[in-house]
């Protein structure tokens, strides 16, 4: 017996050992993960996604970025605060320390004590008359539910200690006596006012008899924002996705520059045909801006156009000193 | 036409909700018969019916005629996606709102005066307020069956990501079910207030319409979950996103009041409910509304928010005239109602029952916090700040750790004493074990580590009660059989001795009455025995759900803290790992569908099989959407995705995760709906079989008195 009972303590005494030695593992504090970063910073052209979230090529462009500048030995805190540089507070997906943030701590901390006081005060001052009224309301009550005729007993005694609801019909004014019937109309007609008016306020106040507002959507500087990452997409390569972030910038506000630069990744991406339709746009506005011009020159000669000469060359007469002329010299020269 | 029809039906269910709300209340207030108010409930839920088949019709008969139509249909969505468009946008799912609501008041209204409880014309006449209120919504500010003239040729159709996944069909109105089914308690709540008490039936109704709307909203909430695994790509389930904690608000708050229903004492006085239960009944339908307004009027961005609507001031009008009412009230009755705190040991069942609903509330504290913070940072600050997973999880991970150790300690929960500490062993030394095991043989992190222990000994715990009481349940059935048939041997016997002389015949009668009345103690006997096994039924199913939230956490806990996933730019022939995976691009192929773009890639998984996750392009919304392509398995997940793929199809960029024991989420979802919705079952029976013991226990006195 006593054998056992030192096993049974070695035994426990190992198992305390061996979680406490896994706790203690766990609770070293791991370095950051591209993961953890991500879930940490929002998507700036997102509905309220982290970056770990979205697939949206933004996001994806920026679990790059992270992955890139942990593996270059920077801190989490670093590469958040490199993003908050580029894309202001709002990129945090977490309030930062201090200020307003306090708020999430110190409300549910509130909640949590008067809930705790609540508690406590009501068992306190139940704690005495609760032993008692127990002890008369409820003497076959079973102590653990054990014998069955203590059970049955408890039954019986339940239904004797509610006689009076079975008794009672309603709980309306009418089963109280005297001037109670008057007051109950009367409550009546006050709720059916009441009810009419709740009808006429949802009704005065529907939309339709309002002039109708399109609710203002948070669109900053989402346009800036989005050239900016395309452009760190184009640095990197990623020229299909960065025509897709120019889209939706230009999407948001329409803009000749940027129509340039969607034109010149889909060169890059080898969709020739779509970048002279954008290039386009661009020469309706201003016919003889010269970079419009190459990237149309450039278009028409990646889709084999024979025009794509004569543009280049218009392109030589109006910009005859830009970086761009030497190479398109050559490439006429080698045509 | 079919919009005109849906109009005039919309009109007919205000005027009809109005008249139910106000036949109610003349029940109520002046005793007179329920049965017009029962016809006026029925008119409410025909009409709510018809606009919805109303609905269906336009968008199965692509009417674009149809405001709601041209909005949300389209000639290329599938037949079963056309169907479930319904729910796809606010006004449409506004009628399923309607629809559900009215069906729980009629389901309600036709219950047996008896059944019912004393309060329920006053909770009819509340339910009718709320119906009377989101008629009026949808009829005067939005309408899905104003007129489109000239109507469109096709529309753009449903939002991409509400077309892509079969439970669509079913997460919507499963939640909408559970979330609307905690009305009924709300009206019980305020009923009760109203009048100053409540009767046990009542009670006992606002327990199971709770229970079932619980386990309603476990179950939708569940889908809604699984439904972001499959279609939205990012690998997880659980974003903290505002439209999530708005479901789940109000599942904290059922959950609290469910335990504060299972209290046994409540405190001495008229009434039959606790402050507690009465409170978070109020609270949780509050919160369902709140959580209506913040997803549906666009103040909080969500990716699951499919609506952006003007209907946001009304909305927070209604919540904020309904708290004012529900506070109002409280303050009015604020001595009629006690805690319901019992006085026992610290760890004796109904303090844990109350320690459970302080963490759920400090939980729903932390939650709500967090949601409407960015609404408070933009009224202060003028700026938008977001409150993202991390907080949540700082937060509110460690009040659930606490939740699951009360879990751990439910089985061995007795009336007026602590738990027995040798019953505890086993439970203990199995977290103990786990978290030795898990802890050594990897670094999860504390919470995540603590989670595997406390659900291991949860799991260990409800086993060993289990088989306990599986062994203590046998003998005493037998013996109430027993009885059972000797009982009614004797009645036989006793019967024919009647037959035989007159003489005895008078004292046979006497006899036979004391047979009976033998047999009837007897089948009370066996009733007691059945209902004690019904109840231990119950008792189980409602620990049923605790060993599917164990299950749950455990799923939750590995997938956050064992996934591995990697993201490569590959070209065609170029292979992506992660966690022991491998997947080769064996190509891109491009096409159009059904008007858009898709981009569909072939991976070859090493060790057989392909996975075909796809880009596709809605041209209609102009919206990307990535379907994942999902490898299920019981240990774990392979979850592949396109991020984007190269115009030529030569390669493309590939996220490849490995998501160990993600299927335990489901499963422990699912295992604690069916305990809820077992435990509301076993209620049923139990209160079918209860008849009869009621009856005989009075038969004492009737013969006493013959």
């Amino acid at each position: 017996m006593r054998l056992r009972r030192l096993a049974a303590l070695a035994v426990l005494a190992l198992l305390l050992l061996a979680a406490g030695a896994a706790a203690w593992r766990s609770v070293r504090p791991q370095p950051e993960t591209p993961a953890t970063v991500a879930a940490s910073l929002l998507c700036p052209s997102c509905q309220g996604e982290t970056v770990a979230q979205s697939q949206s090529p933004m996001a994806a462009a920026m679990r790059d970025t992270i992955a890139e500048q942990l593996a270059a030995g920077r801190t989490g805190a670093q590469v958040r605060q490199w993003f908050v540089e580029r894309y202001g507070p709002a990129v945090l997906a977490e309030p930062p320390p201090g200020g307003l943030g306090v708020v999430l701590w110190v409300v549910p901390g509130c909640v949590a004590a008067a809930a705790l006081a609540f508690a406590i005060r009501a068992r306190r001052r139940r704690a005495a008359p609760a032993a008692r009224v127990t002890a008369r309301t409820h003497p076959g009550e079973p102590r653990d539910g054990g014998r069955p005729a203590a059970a049955h007993g408890a039954g019986r005694v339940t239904a004797r200690a509610h006689p009076g609801e079975l008794r009672e019909e309603r709980f309306t004014a009418r089963a109280r006596p005297g001037g109670g019937g008057r007051r109950a109309s009367r409550a009546w007609d006050a709720a059916a006012v009441g009810v009419v008016g709740l009808v006429a306020a949802v009704a005065l106040a529907s939309p339709s008899h309002r002039p109708q507002e399109t609710p203002a959507r948070p669109v900053a500087d989402r346009a800036a924002t989005l050239v900016t990452l395309a452009r760190s997409l184009e640095d990197k390569g990623r020229y299909a996705e960065a025509a897709q972030i120019y889209r939706d910038a230009l999407r948001e506000r329409p803009d000749d520059r940027t129509t340039l630069r969607l034109a010149f990744t889909l060169l890059r991406s080898q969709r020739p045909a779509e970048a002279e339709k954008a290039v386009r746009r661009v020469l309706g506005n201003a016919p003889d801006d010269p970079n419009a011009v190459l990237l149309l020159g450039l278009a028409q000669r990646g889709q084999g156009s024979p025009a794509a000469t004569a543009t280049l060359r218009r392109f030589l007469t109006l910009a005859p000193d830009a970086p761009a002329a030497a190479e398109v010299r050559r490439m006429l020269r080698a045509d | 036409m079919t919009g005109r029809f849906g109009t005039a039906v919309l009109g007919t269910g205000l005027v009809a909700a109005v008249a139910s709300t106000l036949l109610w209340l003349r029940v109520a207030l002046l005793g007179v018969p329920a049965r017009p108010a029962r016809v006026a409930t029925g008119a409410t839920l025909a009409a709510a019916g018809a606009a919805v088949v109303a609905l269906e019709v336009a968008l199965i008969g692509h009417d674009f005629g149809v405001r709601y139509v041209a909005e949300n249909g389209a000639r290329d969505v599938p037949l079963y996606f056309t169907v479930t468009s319904l729910w796809a946008a606010l006004d449409g799912s506004l009628l399923l709102w309607l629809v559900i609501l009215a069906g729980c008041a009629l389901l309600l209204a036709l219950r047996r005066d008896e059944r019912a409880g004393l309060l329920r014309p006053w909770a009819m006449a509340v339910i009718g307020a709320v119906t009377v209120f989101f008629f009026a919504l949808t009829f005067f500010a939005a309408n899905p069956f104003t007129t489109v003239d000239p109507a469109p040729a096709d529309g753009p159709g449903p939002n991409p990501l509400l077309r892509d996944h079969a439970a669509m069909g079913l997460h919507p109105p499963v939640l909408y079910a559970g979330y609307i089914g905690l009305v009924v308690p709300f009206g019980y709540a305020l009923a009760a207030l109203l009048a100053g008490r409540a009767d046990r039936v009542s009670v006992a109704v606002l327990r199971r319409w709770t229970l079932v709307a619980w386990s309603l909203l476990t179950a939708g909430i569940v889908l809604g979950a699984w439904w972001s695994y499959a279609v939205l790509g990012w690998g997880g389930y659980w974003a903290w996103d505002p439209v999530e904690n708005a479901s789940l608000l109000p599942w904290l708050t059922a959950t609290a009041l469910l335990h504060t229903l299972l209290a046994r004492r409540v405190a001495p006085g008229a009434t039959g409910l606790s402050a507690w239960s009465v409170a978070l009944a109020g609270s949780t339908f509050l919160l369902v509304l709140l959580g209506t307004f913040l997803t549906r009027s666009g103040a909080v961005a969500s990716v699951h928010a499919f609506t952006a609507s003007p209907l946001g001031p009304m909305l927070l009008g209604f919540v904020l005239l309904a708290a004012a009412a529900v506070l109002g009230l409280a303050v009015w009755r604020s001595g009629a109602f006690r805690s319901a705190a019992p006085g026992g040991p610290l760890l004796a069942r109904d303090s844990a029952l109350l320690g459970n609903a302080v963490l759920m509330v400090v939980l729903t504290a932390v939650v709500l916090t967090g949601t409407l913070f960015p609404l408070l940072a933009q009224a202060v600050r003028g700026s938008r700040a977001a409150v993202g997973p991390g907080y949540f999880n700082r937060a509110a991970l460690p009040v659930a750790l606490v939740v699951l150790l009360l879990m751990a300690l439910a089985p061995f929960l007795r009336p007026d004493r602590a738990p027995d500490a040798r019953a505890l062993r086993l439970p203990a030394a199995a977290g103990l074990g786990t978290a030795a095991v898990v802890g050594l043989l990897s670094r999860p992190g504390l919470t995540a580590l603590a989670a595997f222990a406390l659900a291991a000994s949860v799991l260990a715990g409800l086993i060993q009660s289990t088989v306990a009481k599986a062994a203590a349940a046998k003998p005493r059935a037998a013996a109430a059989k027993a009885a059972v048939a000797e009982a009614a041997a004797g009645k036989a016997a006793v019967a024919t001795a009647a037959v035989t002389t007159a003489a005895v015949a008078t004292a046979a009668a006497g006899n036979a009455g004391v047979a009976n009345d033998a047999v009837a103690t007897a089948g009370a006997e066996a009733t007691g025995a059945w209902r004690r096994g019904a109840r231990r039924l119950l008792a189980s199913a409602g620990l049923l759900a605790h060993a599917g939230f164990a299950i749950l956490a455990v799923g939750a806990a590995a997938s956050s803290v064992y996934t591995v996933a990697s993201e490569r730019q590959v070209t065609v022939g170029q292979e992506v790992h992660a966690g022991g995976v491998t997947v080769r691009l064996l190509g891109v192929e491009r096409g159009a569908r059904g008007g858009g773009m898709v981009a569909r890639l072939r991976l070859a998984v090493a060790g057989g099989g392909t996975m075909e996750p796809s880009l596709r392009y809605y041209p209609a919304r102009d919206m990307t959407v990535s379907v994942p392509a999902i490898r299920s398995g019981p240990a774990r997940d392979v979850y592949a995705t396109v991020l984007g793929a190269a115009e030529d199809g030569t390669g493309a960029t590939v996220r490849l995760a490995v998501n160990p024991l993600v299927g335990l989420v489901w499963l422990g979802g699912a295992t604690a709906a069916a305990g809820g919705l077992l435990a509301a079952a076993g209620r049923v029976v139990a209160r079918r079989r209860g008849v009869r013991p009621a009856r005989v226990d009075r038969r004492p006195a009737a013969v006493g008195s013959a």
